[in-house]
């Protein structure tokens, strides 16, 4: 297809453009995908080595040429960070995900009118201010049909109706859950006792063998059940229980030989015309050598960091752009947040765990303290996050765990180790950020990649909202382990950057201050869409996957239907 | 001469491929601190040092100037308030250098801490990880903590009930991932 006109070109083949290429290649649409990795084999990325893929990360072929940096405030200059994501390989990070499958919940978006509009935050006795608050274009109900989709093609694992803070569905989930583990069952109980809501966590990895039944997409491969080997996350999954794009959307989008799939070709620039319409994009192929690929509709879906940088690179030949594409409203890397993650840690003397067992996924939870869930008066901050078990991982992984009277080294380092490293779990919160302008991404002055394009750089601080959230949640995991019977229990408050990005190019209505709407698709130039968790306006106590693959879907459905855009 | 300069690079059997004997005897001594034989086999039996050789000839060459720095000043920290080469020291004296290194007390080195945190992990990583990387010989990490290592999978979850297999590596596993 090379010097023809695709219909759609699509920027980075992880979950979502995986999705993205199996939709639009079935509706007959002609494309071409780039994608900066490899495409692997199993062999080659499920070794489940902890070395490789805990220990030096920054070495794992699909890191090490792309770090950003990060940094709290705008006077530093800033630290490289190497991190998965995005794993830049055919399917992205979720190879390398826990399968923490979980729809947001309906109030996740509608924050500014349920919380702010409504004075609830005054109740709560929280100062906004420097927080930029919105409201979702689109709503839970608009997603449901496309959660469904997600969760019928990728094999999801879990119990409908079991937690009463969900959002309605319409079909249960495919699979029964997976097995009860040590962690999930101490803290079920304990959470049940202390009248909380437990229910078990939605996972994407298979309890029974699975292939999607009809009406969704039967093409799919037949995926092998979970054998429980525990090596899941942050690993390649050996027997692709785990879902990932690179084994159900991939290879169905080949099939219909619609698809051109460019591996190892990274894009580096989106081409526009003077009319101020996207034409293709420039991209170094597997040699190097930058080329060129036209298309009637480019689709970004290389997750935050690469949708920020690729905007601000795209400044066109005119004044037009000069802020970079799509940005007049001048919010492009703005408003970028992410989970700030924390785990309170409990040992057990009468309980053995075995906390190396099963999938990472497989966790109860409770919503008690997610979103909007309970009252906040007087709490100095709203919105929450989701609590559940978690806790999995081979020695490298738990290593560093010390209870905080216990020297980390010598003796008794090693007399604790080898007594607990059985009998231990972590309680894991996602507390959730508000978006402000003032945490954002932009283009690092001096550093570059080996292509020779600027860094994407971080600047990040959580705020008084965020460190109010942290404490009050600490406390929660804290009741829970003690409940359970934990012998001794500590909290690790988040670190200073957020996991789990989101946001930089925000979703909404008004084009003065959003950069796409409700589908994706770019306030100034219509051909262009922006596909991953940097759309979201505000963020939840969930993590973003199950959420973008419906964006996928639908955007995928707009486009397929505007026929007189590919004549 | 080549030869020799072969052999001198011999240490406990193996040929060290970054690190002198000198520094592989030293790396030996703090390993021995930082995760001691006790009843059980500790960080020297696992073979750490051998990690942190394959570590510096491999991924992170730049790190060997940081070892040998590092080592230099501990060893003068530990001839100034002992008297005598860290390795000469008894147990309580090497880990009050050590714990010198930790809290960043020693003078030529600034940021000692960090060192410190660098052998720390390297140390473990050398008994916890992965035989294949150099360490964890015979994998006596993982037998030291009860974890199984690469199994294919379980039969079942073990709830409150100790796994009684042996452990197991990926090249040791009758099947190897891609296969099924
Ligand atoms: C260890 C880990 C655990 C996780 N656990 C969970 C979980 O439990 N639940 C959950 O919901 N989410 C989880 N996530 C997050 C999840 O993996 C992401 O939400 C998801 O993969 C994002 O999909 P994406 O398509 O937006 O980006 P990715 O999957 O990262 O894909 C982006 C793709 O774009 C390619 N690309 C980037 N730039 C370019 C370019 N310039 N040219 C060509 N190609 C490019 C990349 O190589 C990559 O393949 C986890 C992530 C990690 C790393
Ligand atoms: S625990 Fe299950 S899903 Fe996770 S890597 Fe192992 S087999 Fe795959």
């Amino acid at each position: 297809m090379n010097g023809s006109i695709a219909d759609v070109c699509i920027v980075g083949v992880g979950a979502v453009g995986g999705i993205l290429a199996k939709q639009l290649t079935s509706a007959g649409l002609k494309v071409v995908a780039f994608e900066r990795g490899p495409a692997l084999k199993t062999a080659e990325y499920a070794q489940r080595d902890s070395i490789s893929y805990i220990a030096r990360p920054d070495q794992l072929e699909g890191v090490r040429h792309e770090p950003r940096i990060f940094r709290t405030s705008t006077t530093q200059p800033g630290n490289l960070r190497y991190g998965t994501s995005p794993f830049n390989v055919l399917g992205g990070s979720m190879l390398l995900w826990t399968g923490q499958a979980s729809r947001f919940m309906p109030g996740d978006f509608k924050v500014y009118s349920n919380e702010v509009a409504s004075g609830l935050a005054d109740r709560a006795g929280v100062d906004l201010r420097g927080y930029d608050v919105v409201d979702w274009p689109i709503g839970y109900d608009d997603l449901e049909p496309y959660y469904e989709r997600f969760e019928w093609e990728f094999g999801v694992a879990g119990v409908a109706g079991m937690n009463p803070f969900a959002g309605p569905r319409r079909k249960p989930y495919p699979l029964p859950p997976l097995k009860m583990t040590a962690r999930m069952q101490l803290f079920g109980d304990a959470a049940k006792r202390l009248g909380y809501h437990p229910f078990i966590g939605p996972a994407a990895v298979t309890s029974e063998p699975y292939r999607p039944p009809a009406p969704y997409d039967t093409r799919i491969p037949e995926r092998p059940a979970c054998v429980y080997c525990g090596h899941c996350n942050h690993y390649g999954c050996h027997v692709n229980a785990k879902a990932s794009t690179l084994h159900t959307a991939i290879p169905v989008a080949l099939q219909t030989g619609n698809l051109e799939l460019r591996t190892n070709c990274k894009v580096a620039n989106i081409t526009t015309d003077d009319k101020g319409m996207a034409t293709g994009v420039k991209y170094f192929d597997p040699n190097g050598v930058l080329q060129e690929q036209r298309a009637r509709v480019v689709i970004l879906s290389a997750f935050v960091f690469e949708h920020v940088r690729l905007l601000l690179l795209s400044k066109g030949n005119g004044k037009r752009f000069k802020k970079g594409l799509a940005n007049s409203s001048g919010l492009v890397g703005k408003c970028f947040f992410g989970h700030g993650d924390m785990r309170v840690y409990g040992l057990f003397d009468n309980f053995i765990i075995n906390g190396f067992i099963g999938s990472g996924a497989a966790a109860m939870r409770i919503d008690d303290f997610n979103g909007n869930n309970f009252d906040h008066t007087g709490l100095g901050f709203i919105r929450g996050g989701t609590v559940g078990c978690s806790g999995d991982g081979a020695p490298v992984s738990r290593m560093d765990i010390v209870p905080p009277d216990v020297r980390s080294w010598g003796k008794e380092y090693k007399e604790y180790f080898m007594r607990y490293y059985t009998r231990t779990f972590d309680i894991h919160m996602a507390p959730e950020t508000l978006p402000r302008r003032d945490n954002c991404v932009d283009l690092d002055p001096r550093r570059r990649d080996r292509w020779g394009l600027p860094l994407p750089r971080v600047t990040f601080a959580f705020h008084a909202n965020e460190k109010r959230m942290h404490l009050f949640l600490a406390d929660i995991g804290e009741r829970i382990f003690r409940e359970a019977g934990a012998s001794k229990v500590w909290t690790e408050l988040p670190r200073p950057s957020p996991t789990r990005q989101c946001g930089g190019t925000r979703m909404g209505t008004d084009p003065n201050h959003s950069v796409v709407n409700g589908y994706c698709q770019s306030h100034d130039v219509p051909n262009l869409f922006i596909v991953g968790s940097s759309v979201f306006p505000t963020m939840s106590g969930y993590p973003a996957t199950a959420t973008i693959s419906a964006l996928a879907y639908r955007t995928a459905e707009y486009i397929e239907r505007q026929r007189d855009w590919f004549h | 001469m080549k030869m020799k300069s072969q052999s001198s690079r011999q240490y406990r059997g193996e040929r060290l491929q970054a690190l002198t004997v000198r520094q592989a005897r030293f790396i030996d001594a703090i390993a021995g601190r930082i995760l001691p034989a006790t009843d059980a086999p500790g960080a020297v039996e696992a073979g750490a040092v051998f990690y942190i050789d394959r570590a510096l000839a491999g991924p992170y060459p730049h790190l060997l100037s940081r070892y040998t720095r590092g080592l230099r000043a501990l060893d003068k920290h530990a001839k100034r308030q002992f008297g005598a080469s860290f390795e000469k020291l008894g147990d309580e004296q090497q880990d009050s250098a050590l714990g010198d290194l930790e809290s960043g007390k020693i003078a030529e080195l600034p940021n000692g801490e960090a060192f410190f945190e660098l052998l720390r992990t390297h140390v473990l990583e050398g008994v916890f990880g992965e035989p294949s990387y150099g360490g964890n010989k015979d994998m006596i990490g993982w037998k030291l903590v009860g974890f199984p290592g690469q199994q294919w999978g379980y039969p079942e979850t073990y709830i409150n009930k100790a796994v009684d297999l042996p452990p197991i590596t990926w090249e040791g596993l009758p099947k190897k991932p891609g296969q099924s």
